[in-house]
């Protein structure tokens, strides 16, 4: 008796082990499985945008010169704001946002290393020289909103943040060149 | 060098004394227990990651979706 019983001990241990591991890939397959779904119904995804632009000549021509930031309404209606992370602001520092309609957020950094979010909300991505930080958002509540920079970037990085002003479709009317700016409070 | 330590007569070790050194294994109590430490392994295991797993869907259905979609 006392030879089988190890034998015993150690196919019931294996048995407990097989369970165990067949219940931990279940949660990992749910899990996984709760991630795809959100991804394909709900449209949450990671923002995974490769596009690249010169830093040299960010400010100069093309999509990211001066007169070009900030939010602008395209023919078509679709909302993308255009902003520069830079040592130690954003440009420009206050961005208006329409309320529950899809908006198209491009940050492109001609320096260093910048990151941001804004709070209350999934928005969250690097921005990194030498290439352009998209991410699709939909703002579901009015008000303002902190947007921070979150990679640290050197002596002035805790002074550097902008506001986004989330409006209600009725308070976000663009103007004949299709521009929106923060309404002034 | 370390010298070995000097036990006098009169300083009996416990370890003299075989009922306090190892307790005596019954194999027959031994195989009572072994029949259920599995089971606590996989209760105390498994009521830990409920808890986790818990806590993760709470944070993703409480936090994460209200705060609106993104890609």
């Amino acid at each position: 008796m006392s030879e089988r019983q190890p034998e015993m001990h150690e196919r019931r241990i294996l048995g407990t082990e097989l369970l165990w591991s067949f219940g931990v890939g279940v949660l990992i397959a749910a899990t996984l499985s709760i991630v795809v779904f959100t991804a394909l119904t709900m449209g949450i995804n990671p923002p995974s945008n490769v596009e690249r632009v010169d830093p040299k000549v960010l400010h100069l021509s093309g999509e990211f010169a001066e007169h070009n930031l900030g939010t602008s309404v395209a023919a078509d209606g679709s909302v993308t704001a255009r902003i520069i992370a830079t040592q130690f602001m954003f440009v420009p520092r206050c961005i208006a946002v329409p309320q529950k309609r899809p908006v198209t957020l491009r940050f492109a950094a001609p320096d260093v290393i910048h990151g941001i979010l804004i709070t209350g909300t999934n928005v969250n991505t690097m921005v990194v020289p030498g290439f352009v930080a998209q991410v699709h958002a939909q703002f579901t509540r009015s008000g303002d909103l902190l947007m921070p920079c979150h990679e640290y970037c050197g002596l002035g990085h805790s002074e550097m943040w902008a506001t986004v002003q989330v409006l209600p479709e009725s308070a976000f009317q663009p103007d004949r060149d299709g521009r929106v700016s923060c309404a002034q409070r | 060098m370390p010298r070995d330590p000097v036990i006098h007569s009169n300083q009996p070790s416990a370890a003299d004394s075989p009922f306090d050194v190892a307790d005596e294994v019954d194999e027959a109590a031994l195989a009572a227990v072994m029949r259920y430490v599995p089971l606590g392994a996989g209760v105390l295991a498994g009521a830990a990651v409920a808890l986790l797993v818990l806590g993760y869907l709470l944070i993703y259905v409480l936090v994460f979706i209200p705060r609106g979609t993104v890609g």
